[in-house]
């Protein structure tokens, strides 16, 4: 592995809020004697990323995502636990760490929304000191890449979101950081233009070598990009290794094609397994799908064969999505 | 650091600034009509106000002067208001709550410069364009009054030391939006305060010597009531000066204020949304 770019030790960040209780009494002991809670949104976890590295970040909504990128980021201290990021601490906020990093937000708009996506990269050229004739070149290069060179001098109001955020990409990497916060960079986009996204990302990353961290609710994002993922849960890391690990775990699935149709619970009582371990095909009701233990594959199959009329039977691997909603579920 | 470095720095500090000015004035003008309906609205109330005031007072009472001035010079002093209250205004201290408020000045944060610096610098953009017009209105002016152009311009550079100094008490005022989550209620008390302490509605003079010690306290008096005593003659050359000398002090105050404010508050930042 080569020297970490990214070191997180034993991070925690808690926030404090106030705690409304309903109706009028509540209104006034609001007012007089606030109560607060405080939130632990991220329970020390630790990790390294090395150099040119593309992690994806995943865990449910409010598992610590998006805290964790504001803190490694520099926008908000850690409560405790130490973070690095090429070297800086992040919440020190140095000009020099600001001028190597990027971050973006799906949900919330960086460029100025009244103004065209030109006259922001124009001002991130003056912030970043990118020289006039390498600028030029590169938004030529970016713009081409991603589709939109025809919408430079639109308002960033008037685009549509794919168009908005691929602006915002662009706007994000134009100074080349060594280091790229991503958080849901393809939420609300289209299947092409999520595809279109990622693909530019993963170039980017190999091209530029930057190290890359996403966060993401679309499994293909993680699939297709990242070679490694942080798992977060309720603030903890529970995994962290190659997605490809997740899903060649002891859990596989089957799909089973069957002359009749009998209910979810007879072939669960049959097979001995949970009902919530076995779908219906939408397309097709006598094609079932079915969760089950590697080491009882066998035997599912006898029982299968025994107890109902099988037309076509296969063997497929649990999606990445599938796993990791198993392991919110839990 | 060698010279050719501290060059480059120098340049980039300079064009940085000018990027941010001028991505603040194309902001400003986005929406024209919305830009000029802002500065004839905002002004119209102040002023429709003290006309009315004047009138009655010099038409009922039959008084030849009122705070120290005659009846055409109150009407030019009004006039010299409308003009140096509109280089004071903006309302860039009640953006930068809402930014701390939602969590967008994330996008300020991140910049590889100042962030306060960042935000007044785009705000400047949208103010250099209403310095542009009220100088002209101004210079145009002064073909049909006393007030030399001159002087006129000294006045607008006091407003602008005035402007720096108002949205440096902003910024100082919003850092309690970190703790509260909002700072509107404190900015529309010092709003309030200004509007009285700056002479914006009614000249200084008006308030008893042995009580002027109250506004010669704050640097309030130099956003709209130094600017107009410049223009009409009523402070001298060398008085503009000393008056210029205060205004930088307090903008030097007022920065070590602001760093130290937001040095501890930045702590308390949440980043919402996102």
């Amino acid at each position: 592995m080569n020297s970490p770019v990214i070191s997180v030790k034993d991070i925690k960040r808690n926030f404090r809020s106030v705690k409304k209780k309903d109706g009028f009494k509540g209104t006034l002991e609001l007012l007089f004697k606030p109560e607060y809670v405080i939130h632990e949104a991220v329970k020390g976890v630790s990790f390294e990323i090395e150099a040119g590295a593309f992690v994806g970040l995943i865990g449910a909504n409010g598992a610590g995502k998006t805290t964790l990128l504001k803190i490694l980021s520099g926008l908000i201290p850690p409560t405790s636990g130490e973070a690095t990021v090429l070297g800086f601490t992040p919440f020190e906020r140095s000009i020099e760490y600001r001028k190597q990093i990027s971050l973006v937000m799906g949900q919330k708009a960086q460029l100025w929304w009244d103004l065209p996506a030109i006259e922001a990269f124009d001002l991130l050229r003056a912030l970043y000191q990118i020289p006039v004739e390498v600028y030029k070149k590169r938004i030529d290069e970016l713009t081409t890449l991603l589709d939109v060179t025809k919408l430079l001098n639109t308002q960033i109001r008037r685009l549509s979101l794919g168009e908005r955020m691929k602006m915002e990409v662009i706007g994000a990497i134009l100074h080349l950081p060594k280091v790229i916060f991503l958080d849901e960079p393809t939420i609300g986009l289209d299947v092409l233009a999520a595809q279109k996204l990622r693909h530019f990302l993963k170039t980017h990353n190999q091209k530029e070598g930057a190290t890359i961290i996403l966060t993401s609710h679309n499994m293909d994002d993680i699939s297709e990009l990242c070679r490694r993922i942080l798992l977060i849960k309720e603030g903890s890391l529970i995994y962290d290794g190659d997605p490809k690990n997740l899903t060649n775990q002891d859990e596989c699935q089957l799909k089973v094609q069957l002359l009749s149709t009998p209910s979810l619970q007879t072939i669960a009582t049959a097979l001995g397994v949970s009902v919530q371990n076995i779908s219906i095909e939408e397309e097709d009701p006598t094609a079932y799908r079915i969760v089950l233990d590697r080491k009882n594959l066998t035997s599912t199959f006898q029982t299968l064969l025994q107890h109902f009329s099988v037309a076509d039977i296969g063997i497929q691997e649990p999606s990445l999505e599938r796993v990791i909603q198993r392991i919110y579920q839990q | 650091m060698n010279d050719s470095e501290i060059s480059s720095r120098s340049w980039w500090a300079l064009e940085w600034r000018l990027a941010a000015i001028q991505n603040g004035m194309r902001d400003a003008i986005a929406y024209r009509l919305e830009f000029l309906l802002e500065i004839v609205g905002s002004a119209a109330v102040p002023v429709i106000l003290q006309l009315v005031l004047w009138y009655s007072i010099f038409k009922t009472s039959g008084a030849t002067q009122f705070a120290g001035m005659t009846y055409q010079e109150l009407i030019s002093y009004t006039w010299m208001t409308l003009l140096f209250s509109q280089i004071r205004g903006g309302d860039l201290d009640f953006s930068l709550i809402e930014m701390i408020r939602t969590g967008t000045l994330n996008n300020y944060l991140l910049r590889p410069v100042g962030v306060i610096q960042f935000i007044y610098m785009r705000g400047l953009g949208e103010r250099i364009l209403i310095v542009t017009l009220c100088l002209g209105l101004g210079i145009l002016s002064t073909a049909f009054s006393s007030v030399s152009p001159f002087q006129l311009i000294l006045g607008m550079l006091l407003a602008l030391v005035g402007n720096v100094i108002a949205f440096m008490i902003g910024a100082a005022l919003s850092s309690v939006a970190f703790y509260w989550e909002n700072a509107f209620a404190a900015l529309m008390v010092k709003n309030m305060i200004v509007s009285l302490l700056s002479g914006e509605l009614l000249p200084l003079t008006l308030i008893p010597h042995q009580y002027s010690w109250i506004w010669k306290a704050t640097p309030f008096y130099l956003f709209v009531f130094g600017p107009t005593q410049v223009a009409l003659g009523k402070w001298s050359a060398s008085e503009w000066a000393v008056q210029m000398g205060i205004g930088l002090a307090w903008i030097i105050g007022l920065s070590l204020v602001i760093k130290l404010l937001w040095g501890i508050s930045m702590k308390r930042y949440q980043g919402l949304g996102g």
